[in-house]
């Protein structure tokens, strides 16, 4: 499916996806959106990659770094990233969990505050958008290692 | 009054010695069995501070279910626990000796500590439940003691066994407990508070007999306690439990173990009792002790003999307490302190035989006096004692028991005059067995046997002490008598008693039985041999009978039709366990169905929007080309069609967020498909009709089961929302501060399930990698 | 409403479990999918439909109470993980039938060693 069609239309929809998976996932608590939905766009503008390149794509041509063979898939380098995203995802949400318990308050209690910044006027921050970004980084990191890992069979 | 700070340390006291125990091996070496006998003699110290207290204690554990810790302290409560505590000092002391460079006995003593703290606990225990967890706990310590020796087959084989007589056993005490538990809620008592139900005893069985549970209970009781207790038909895992270490059969068989199903006897004793109870428990310990007696005469090892004496003088605490009269409860609670006396006493000496004679079977031995003096003359006292010879200890209990026998039958007449019978024919081969015991130190030396060393202070300290209680018991019955014994009697009985123990001044029934089994015994002692021959040939023909038999053959059949029914579930086909589950759940869902509501919702077709009614079809038809398909590419495309379909369908039911989320979760599942399916190869298999069929048959009938729960469960759109939906709607923004309510349940009200979830999938991509890592590192099958 | 609703639960589970009947291991996964969609579509349903229209998605427009009557967030929130799950899931089980086959060099659940 490496068409220059596809590799173009890549090129083009790839950053529109990721803009929107984005803002999907900061808009999240208040409009549609989320840290799940976030991150399973977020994916699908990787698998698209993955379709219209290959998976050393992101290290040869978006990184421009050598790619190391490995014959071991869990040890190549993206999937050790991706490994790495979600481990870390974890991290968040366990964190943001515990903050609450430091807090004095129960496990996974949430807050949110108003604060006022200059241009954007009232800006809400909830704590629970930290939960959603660790949800956020396990769905990408989560789904991406599968991806990957099967897509290089 | 009871302190409850005393009491619960002296329950937990042995289970801290218990977790310290492998830790403490590792400092002190073979010397722990001393920190076993101190923290023992500390929890008898404390139980010795509530001595002649009374009263229960209590803290709330699950309130909301009426269970709480309780703790009693009363006379037989207080007895029992004494006994445990006190006879487990001196079988520590006696196992640092005996167990002197065994292996594991860091595991060895931790259990025997656990195991004397559930004693103890179940000895004070005044709640149901708290009764029932230490009753399992003691189960669970004797199986690890008694299978000591792991590497020893017989051993496995007998642990085995007590486990699964004991705690199955106790699955009958929990049934009666609920039952229990039923008649105190009838009688406005916290379900499960002992003593509130003893307290109040005649209401909770008359509301037990009014609702029918009265006989239920009872039996349950019974069987509970014959389990444990080793009655007749579930003695037999008794003598296999003479396979463990000596120190412990002496505890078990003594003390504790096989005692706890008397000691809820007599604790359940005036609550249960009735001519039922009589004839059930009467009789049941009167067999059991005809029974015990009879295998103990024709035992060819001394710990066997002991083993078999154990079941036929549980038979006779049974029997004791299984008679109505206040005589029945002072025997059973004389005899039960009696009986820990000198069957321990025994044990120990047995192990002091097996430990310097090198044998145990009763052929080999004889004359061990001239070896052994000290040991002779603790035996001396300990076996006359068990046979009941005046003036020793066990004759007054027996005495009080033959009484209590002759009362019975006085009372019922007719058939009740076999009590007494059998009493007298089970205790002259109580005599019997005794003298043999005895016989090991009197008579000739067998020339076979080698030289016997004397045995070292550390065995024979324990015994010694337990022989000077059976002496001070014989010549002073008083003393013990009015410490504790009349107290604990009086829990067990109804009526009011007083315990007269002394020799016989006038001639009565009691004193004729007496000097009757006495008599025959002694006269019978000579003709030993021909006796034992004759129990043999019946023992022989009857093979079929026997309980260890019947439990082979039981667990033979069990492990069979296991096999069978894996072979049938378990065949390692996907079809065959889809057929169980599904099957099963249809058959579940629908049964609940019929038994609960009355008929099928009249289903709402009319006002059905065209555009649902349009995609669902869609969707199904597609499911139905995904069933068909002929080739895996059409199938997943067709699959994926499926998916988008249902995106539609989130967006027709108002569901943004899951609109988006299935849009792009049904991209990827048909890419990530696509990728897999390339590498693998297509399938024809030839269509088998007969069972396309039956799966069609199982298809409908899962597609029933569906489509009438979604009749049942679906919510009718028109009426208000559900509590929780009105909830978190309204407090979506107050409380979560954010407006996309989906969103706020997800990271906020119940980010606990989130986490879950997201865990859920951490799990499938680490095994994904691992299942392909594996292979790329040759670890195949 | 209902009876269309449950009528496309109950075909759509009667299907998946005819493919969870066939020795073709990727049958077996449509079926786990087809199920899985159907189990889905039959929480949507406890949740209860009406006919769509701004005020019935759960996201509040203005920020102040009263709030409007909006479809179950609960049901929404429930299948939302429920798909992002199954997604996962499914991916597993297809690596699993891959590796499967690369063991038994075949994909007929008969034929393999038991």
């Amino acid at each position: 499916m490496t068409t220059v069609i596809m590799r173009t239309t890549a090129r083009i929809v790839v950053p529109i996806i990721l803009v929107v998976a984005v803002s999907l996932f900061l808009q999240g608590h208040s409009l549609p959106g989320g840290g799940f939905i976030g991150g399973v766009l977020t994916v699908a503008a990787f698998g698209l990659i993955y379709v219209a390149y290959n998976l050393d794509y992101l290290e040869s041509g978006v990184l421009d770094r050598e790619v190391e063979y490995n014959t071991v898939i869990g040890q190549h380098r993206t999937v050790t990233a991706y490994r790495r995203l979600f481990m870390f995802g974890l991290a968040v949400v366990v964190a943001s969990g515990v903050a609450g318990i430091v807090l004095g308050e129960p496990f996974l209690a949430q807050s949110y505050t108003y604060v006022h910044l200059p241009l954007f006027g009232e800006v809400e921050f909830a704590s629970a958008v930290v939960f959603d970004f660790g949800i956020f980084c396990i769905v990408v990191g989560g789904l991406l290692t599968v991806f990957s890992v099967v897509g290089a069979e | 009054m009871a302190q409850f700070s005393a009491l619960a340390a002296a329950i937990a006291l042995p289970f801290l010695g218990a977790a310290l125990a492998p830790l403490l091996y590792r400092l002190l070496g073979d010397r722990v069995g001393l920190a076993g006998a101190a923290v023992a003699t500390a929890s008898f110290a404390l139980l010795l501070t509530q001595l002649g207290a009374d009263g229960t204690v209590s803290v709330p554990w699950i309130p909301s279910m009426g269970v709480a810790v309780r703790l009693t302290v009363d006379g037989l409560s207080l007895l029992f626990a004494l006994l445990a505590s006190g006879i487990g000092v001196l079988i520590f002391a006696y196992a640092s000796e005996y167990m002197h460079g065994k292996p594991d006995l860091g595991r060895f003593y931790s259990a025997l500590l656990a195991f004397m703290g559930s004693i103890v606990g179940l000895a004070l225990a005044a709640d149901l439940v708290v009764l029932f967890v230490f009753w399992e706990l003691t189960s669970v310590c004797s199986f690890v003691l008694i299978g000591y020796y792991t590497a020893d087959e017989e051993s496995r084989y007998s642990a085995r066994m007590a486990m699964l007589i004991t705690v199955g056993g106790g699955l009958c005490l929990l049934v009666a407990i609920l039952l229990l538990g039923v008649g105190a809620d009838a009688a406005g008592l916290a379900r499960f508070d002992l003593s509130a139900i003893l307290a109040n005893r005649e209401a909770v069985a008359e509301a037990l007999r009014a609702r029918g549970l009265f006989v239920p209970t009872l039996v349950l009781v019974v069987v509970a306690a014959g389990a444990k207790s080793a009655q007749v038909p579930l003695y037999f895992w008794l003598p296999g439990a003479m396979v463990a270490p000596t120190p412990v059969s002496a505890f078990l068989h003594s003390a504790t173990m096989v005692k706890v199903g008397v000691y809820a006897l007599g604790r359940l004793r005036p609550l249960l009792q009735g001519p039922e109870w009589t004839a059930v428990v009467a009789t049941l310990g009167l067999v059991t002790m005809t029974v015990g007696a009879m295998l103990a005469v024709i035992s060819t090892d001394i710990k066997e003999l002991l083993a078999y004496s154990t079941a036929s003088h549980l038979g006779l605490l049974v029997a004791a307490f299984g008679f109505d009269s206040h005589y029945g409860a002072e025997a059973g609670a004389f005899h039960l302190f009696n009986h820990a006396l000198f069957k321990a006493a025994l044990f120990l000496v047995a192990g002091i035989i097996a430990h310097e004679a090198g044998t145990r079977m009763i052929e080999d031995l004889g004359g061990l006096r001239a070896d052994l003096p000290i040991t002779a003359a603790i035996t001396f006292l300990a076996a006359l004692s068990m046979a009941g010879i005046p003036p020793f200890s066990g004759f007054y209990s027996k005495e009080i028991m033959f009484e209590a026998a002759w009362d019975a039958a006085q009372a019922g007449g007719g058939l009740a005059w076999l009590y007494p019978a059998t009493a007298v024919f089970a205790s002259i081969f109580t005599v019997l067995y005794s003298l043999r015991f005895l016989w090991l130190f009197f008579g000739d030396r067998p020339s076979g046997l080698p030289a016997v060393h004397r045995p070292p202070v550390g065995l024979l300290a324990p015994p010694a002490v337990l022989a000077v209680g059976v002496l001070i018991v014989s010549l002073f019955p008083g003393l013990a008598v009015d410490r504790i014994l009349d107290d604990a009697a009086a829990v067990t009985a109804v009526s009011s008693v007083e315990i007269h123990a002394g020799l016989p001044t006038y001639l009565s029934g009691p004193v004729v039985m007496s000097a009757i089994t006495i008599t025959v015994g002694v006269a019978a002692f000579p003709f030993y041999d021909r006796i034992q021959t004759g129990l043999n040939r019946i023992r022989a023909a009857t093979t079929v009978l026997h309980p260890t038999t019947v439990y082979d053959a039981l667990l033979a059949a069990a492990d069979r039709g296991s096999a069978v029914a894996g072979r049938g579930v378990h065949n390692g086909l996907i079809r065959t366990y889809v057929w169980w589950v599904l099957s099963a759940a249809c058959v579940l869902t629908l049964a609940g169905f019929a038994t609960t509501t009355t008929g099928l919702p009249a289903p709402a077709i009319a006002e059905t929007p065209a555009a649902l009614v349009l995609v669902l079809a869609v969707a199904v038809v597609a499911a139905v080309a995904v069933t068909t398909a002929e080739s895996h590419v059409t199938g997943v495309l067709t699959l994926g069609i499926l998916g988008f379909m249902v995106a539609i369908f989130y967006i027709l039911a108002s569901g943004a967020d899951l609109a988006l989320t299935q849009l792009v979760v049904e991209t990827l599942l048909l890419l990530i498909f696509l990728l897999v399916i390339e590498e693998l190869p297509a399938f024809y298999g030839e269509i088998d009709w007969p069972r396309v069929s039956r799966d069609a048959a199982l298809s409908v009938a899962v597609g029933t089961t569906a489509f009438v729960s979604v009749l049942y469960a679906a919510r009718d759109a028109a009426g208000p929302p559900t509590e929780t939906a009105t909830y978190f709607t309204d407090n979506a923004i107050p409380e979560g501060g954010g407006a996309n309510i989906v969103n706020v349940i997800l990271t906020d009200f119940r980010a606990f399930d989130t986490l879950g979830e997201s865990i859920v999938i951490v799990l499938a991509a680490l095994s994904v990698l691992v299942l392909l890592t594996m292979r790329d590192r040759g670890e195949t099958r | 409403m209902t009876f269309v609703l449950a009528a496309t639960v109950g075909l759509l589970f009667a299907l998946g479990t005819f493919l969870l009947l066939r020795d073709d291991l990727v049958k077996v996964i449509w079926g786990v999918a087809i199920l899985s969609q159907a189990a889905n579509v039959y929480l949507i349903s406890m949740g209860g439909i009406t006919e769509p229209t701004a005020e019935t998605v759960p996201v509040l427009a203005g920020y102040y109470a009263p709030f409007p009557q909006t479809a179950d967030p609960v049901v929404q929130a429930l299948v939302l993980t429920a798909i992002v799950i199954s997604f996962g899931m499914t991916a597993f089980a297809l690596t699993l039938s891959y590796r499967a086959y690369q063991e038994n060099e075949t994909i007929d659940v008969t034929e393999w060693p038991r």
